[in-house]
């Protein structure tokens, strides 16, 4: 408690006047909110600001003359019919299903792996685990180039390796409408197993470790103790970790257009990489926006279910 | 693969065994070299930079360092400004979000389920949607061009990642421990300085450092906010190597990995940190 | 006073206060120096930047004025000058490429030139048009470029090939060059705008239209591309290369001809031991024109409100598309002049770019006849041949396209 009131000379908590209890509470209270309220200012600023911009904009008329006049009539719901009739749409909806839930699948899994392997002692251990986050360090204009280097059909390492192995060696990774998308999931699944790892092995740490010892005492399997200690006791970083990966993956953008651009033949056509084309390529802002919007609540309904889904369990 | 001999979570204790412990070590390096293969092909091509994009061979013939040397003179002071513009980012977001994450994780406020999800949903809002709305309200509170203004930008970032991170492991602090401090005497804000930060270090580090690398390998806010070359962080400096017409993609490389080598730094140091587990154990 | 300001509130305030006061104090506001006009520009990387800040500092000293030049990624000029639209803070010089410059005049945000004093004389009426809306004159062009065929010199020699002039003879020469790791022809058809930018002069040579996509000749055009990929005279990985894409592949000796264009020549000289030779797109039929695409950026005057201003800006314009210095862009990025005197005077200098300049004078803008709705119907048409590169029938693909193009807007 701050003494910045002059009146309060004594520095002991105890004063001369018994304090009321209702100001007391409601002292507390406020500075309790004290604590959450600068967070609560900057993420309305930051984020619910542009939200709000975001979803007027979908029912406006925004194209490049709005820039110069300042003029977006309301077009009703014109931008939203629009947008539902495009053929495109119920592609880089799909697409959109595909990548999200590909990527999340493949982060997760091997990123649990890893971390569970990583919880081992074995020399390096720590050196090969922080090195593991490098690949976040590299911007995604260059992530884009190496890749498209690395998955090039003809010249690319990847299918040489895969030759001299006996796998093939000439997929169209990158150039095939069924390939595409794999490929650019499994690009995905590499740039997310970092965070995925890092995350769930900081969890991992924290399972006390003679819950494990109990339960081999009393002769459970490996993956009985996994499965019925871990993954519970896992349960709320878990929960950060889907969630937050949910609502990243499905905004992708800069990855997809490093590496395909949408193509080819839309093919890897999303609704974070149609937003962009809507907004920036064909300056239909409304259109773009109403794209956006579709997404947030696609994240909003997921988070929902998610949540409480998990809600019974400790928190 | 053997199940019995494969132990759970757990650390081996250390008798014996050491032909799985090295089967353990060369799998991890080997795991590595897959996730590391994209950087290697990078410091590769930035080694050779007479070479067309194609014509790179698999290993450097030379240490030709010309490249790097050059890009450093080029982009030093655009990794400058990334340090300044990354680490004032940590500094606000940590500052906004550790208490918040504090407060939400122990006080029983109404409403605090609402801000949970309200923060979640902020994850939800892609990047252009945010970068197109603050270029309008910067340019009239005339944040543009300026440090300060992309430091808040790239701290908003990190922050709801870091109050959902730090939120959960906050819960875990047993309400003894936190009552305990407060019949000492401790008001609200010493409490949470001297007793709730350092049981939450680890989280707090992991916070930071997340929110560090998004700063760092920020593109959208850099672009949108700057209209001068005043505050260059580097994700805009290696544009100088790719223009509309050509681009030098070995100076792009090797740019790219001079960046990586504050962040790496980073990493290795706070790995220390991380891995002691993000509350430290110190909850008995 | 009550405990709402504990520190732990009152920090981060002050602290966000004190940063968002000094900048306000510390920023400077919209007001224009007067002697100091601004160029928005794309060219980021270092050297068009050193050549476009060395002519602009000449301009400026002719004309007593600072001229800045702030430079941005081709991709994000449009949405930036949009956005420096909106908050009025608009530079006095925008550089557009002339693909966009449709979509700003058409929101009312370009001032025409000949209003502010520039003439058109000894422009070829084709430039005039390139940076023309709807008749009027918006963009003046310093230099434009175009696409061409590059050969490689020796593995053609060593084929006993002479350089194809029609469709029949570089399909057959392509398939005789076609042979270890090396294809007889590389192209763009991915990257997004690159692609489009390709297939223009396969489809305008052959008589079809960007207006109507579905007809026979825009067909046709597409089975072509199709009959070289059947041939395996054409990488498959075509759909995802852009230009600079298709240049490494010619570079290392992948591919023996390539279709790509003179912003390339740089690079292409830093290679030693290749001889790389230069000549017109190949025609369907003998005796056709090659209309190929013209490209490059425009200088425009945005609309500032201010009209000194702008009738400066108009100067710095004439000055930095003057002759003698379309001459000396032209020699740094090995592109054609726009006005008439200065390419001739450009052609004795580079005398193999000859095909080129010749290129230029029978090629075609493709905003022409669109206009701003050229972007929907770039979209259409990529997705469309990149379809049928991958399988679908030519006519399928370019049916669906045609239908997109013409709904969405």
């Amino acid at each position: 408690m701050s003494t910045t009131t002059a009146a309060a000379a004594p520095l002991t908590k105890k004063t001369a006047k018994p304090p009321n209890p209702a100001r007391v509470r409601r002292r507390r209270r406020l500075a309790q909110w004290g604590f959450i309220a600068p967070a609560v200012v900057f993420m309305a600023l930051f984020f619910g600001y542009p939200l709000v911009r975001n979803i007027v904009m979908s029912f406006q008329d925004y194209s490049p003359s709005t820039f110069f006049t300042g003029e977006s009539p309301f077009n009703g719901t014109d931008n939203w019919s629009k947008v539902f009739n495009d053929e495109l749409f119920g592609k880089a909806l799909w697409h959109t299903i595909l990548f999200t839930i590909g990527s999340l699948i493949g982060q997760f899994c091997i990123g649990l792996g890893l971390a569970v392997f990583f919880t081992r002692r074995f020399p390096l251990n720590g050196v090969l685990r922080s090195l593991i986050l490098l690949p976040w360090l590299v911007p995604m204009v260059v992530s884009g180039v190496v890749w498209r280097r690395i998955l090039d059909q003809d010249t690319g390492v990847l299918n040489s390796f895969l030759g001299t192995l006996g796998l093939g060696g000439d997929t169209p990774w990158l150039t095939s409408t069924n390939m595409a998308l794999i490929s650019v999931i499994l690009v995905n699944v590499w740039i997310g197993i970092p965070f995925n790892m890092v995350i769930l092995y900081g969890g991992l740490q924290e399972v006390p470790k003679e819950l494990y010892e109990a339960a081999s005492l009393d002769g459970a399997s490996a993956w009985r103790s996994f499965r019925s200690i871990t993954l519970p006791m896992l349960r709320p970083v878990i929960t950060v970790v889907l969630v937050l990966g949910f609502m990243s993956t499905v905004k992708i953008l800069d990855l997809i257009l490093a590496l395909t651009d949408g193509g080819p033949a839309d093919s890897t056509q999303t609704l974070g990489t149609l937003t962009y084309q809507n907004s920036f390529v064909q300056l239909d802002f409304g259109a773009g926006a109403v794209v956006g919007n579709i997404l947030i609540l696609i994240s909003a309904v997921f988070a929902v279910f998610y949540l409480r889904a998990n809600r019974n369990e400790g928190k | 693969m053997a199940s019995t001999v494969r132990t759970p979570a757990a650390p081996t204790p250390t008798t014996g065994r050491p032909k799985r412990r090295w089967g353990a070590m060369l799998f991890g390096v080997l795991v590595l070299c897959v996730m590391l293969f994209p950087l290697y092909w990078m410091v590769n091509t930035a080694l050779q930079p007479e070479s067309g994009l194609l014509e790179v061979d698999p290993v450097p013939h030379g240490l030709d360092l010309s490249g790097f040397r050059s890009a450093l003179t080029d982009q030093g002071g655009n990794l400058l400004t990334s340090l300044a513009v990354a680490l004032g980012a940590v500094v606000i977001c940590l500052a906004i979000s550790a208490p918040a994450a504090y407060g939400l994780a122990q006080f029983k406020l109404r409403g605090t389920r609402t801000i949970v999800f309200g923060t979640l949903i902020t994850q939800m809002v892609p990047g252009i949607v945010i970068a197109n709305a603050l270029y309008s309200a910067y340019v009239d509170l005339g944040l543009v061009n300026s440090y300060a203004g992309l430091m808040l930008a790239d701290a908003s970032l990190g922050i709801p990642f870091a109050i959902v991170l730090m939120r959960s492991f906050m819960v875990a602090i047993p309400r003894e421990v936190i009552e305990a401090a407060e019949v000492d005497g401790a008001g609200r804000f010493r409490t949470f300085v001297r007793v709730v930060l350092p049981m939450s270090r680890n989280s707090l580090i992991t916070a930071g450092l997340f929110s560090f690398l998004y700063a760092w390998s920020d593109f959208m806010f850099a672009l949108t906010l700057n209209t001068t070359d005043d505050v260059k962080p580097i994700t805009l400096g290696i544009y100088q190597y790719i223009g509309a017409h050509v681009g030098d993609w070995g100076s792009v490389m090797a740019a790219s990995v001079l960046s990586a080598v504050p962040a790496a730094v980073l990493l290795v140091l706070s790995q220390k940190y991380i891995a002691a587990g993000i509350t430290g154990g110190s909850v008995k | 006073m009550s405990n709402r300001f504990t520190p732990r509130v009152a920090v981060p305030l002050t602290v966000v206060s004190a940063l968002i006061g000094g900048a306000v104090l510390s920023g400077c506001g919209q007001q224009r120096d007067p002697d100091v006009y601004t160029v928005l520009n794309s060219s980021t990387d270092e050297s068009y930047h050193r050549w476009d800040a060395q002519t602009l500092a000449r301009c400026g000293k002719r004309l007593g004025v600072t001229i800045e030049q702030q430079s941005v990624p081709a991709a994000q000029v449009m949405t930036k000058a949009l956005r420096m639209a909106s908050s009025k803070s608009l530079p006095d010089v925008l550089q557009l490429d002339a693909s966009e410059m449709p979509t700003f005049a058409e929101a009312g945000g370009l001032i025409p030139l000949k209003d502010l004093g520039l003439t058109t004389k000894d422009i070829p009426e084709g430039i005039v048009d390139f940076g023309s809306y709807e008749g009027t004159y918006y963009g003046a062009a310093r230099t434009v470029n175009t696409l061409a065929l590059f050969y490689n010199k020796d593995t053609l020699d060593k084929a006993g090939l002479k350089v194809p002039t029609t469709w029949a003879e570089m399909r057959a020469a392509a398939k005789k060059l076609t042979h270890g790791r090396q294809y007889g022809l590389a192209l763009s058809a991915g990257g997004a705008e690159d692609g489009v930018f390709q297939f223009t002069p396969f489809m305008w040579s052959n008589g079809g239209d960007e207006t109507k996509l579905d007809s026979p000749e825009v067909a046709g055009a597409l089975d072509y591309w199709k009959s070289l990929l059947k041939d395996g005279s054409l990488s498959k990985s075509t759909v995802n290369w852009t230009q600079a894409d298709v240049n490494d592949q010619f570079m290392a000796g992948n591919a023996a001809m390539m279709i790509n264009g003179p912003w390339q020549v740089e690079t292409l000289n830093s290679k030693k031991g290749l001889d790389w030779g230069i000549a017109e797109i190949p025609v369907p039929e003998p005796g056709d024109d090659s209309v190929g695409p013209l490209g490059g950026g425009v200088l425009t005057v945005p609309n500032t409100g201010d009209e000194e201003r702008e009738k400066m800006s108009a100067k710095i314009i004439g000055c930095m598309s003057g002759e003698q210095e379309q001459i000396t862009y032209a020699l740094n990025s090995w592109m054609v002049p726009a006005n008439e005197k200065a390419a001739a005077e450009w052609r004795t200098k580079v005398p193999e770019l000859d095909a080129l300049a010749d290129q230029v004078a029978t090629a075609r803008s493709r905003t022409a006849k669109l206009g701003a709705r050229w972007s929907s119907v770039s979209l259409a048409l990529q997705s469309a041949f990149q379809s049928a590169l991958t399988g679908e029938s030519s006519e399928a693909a370019l049916t669906r396209a045609q239908k997109r193009a013409t709904s969405g807007n």
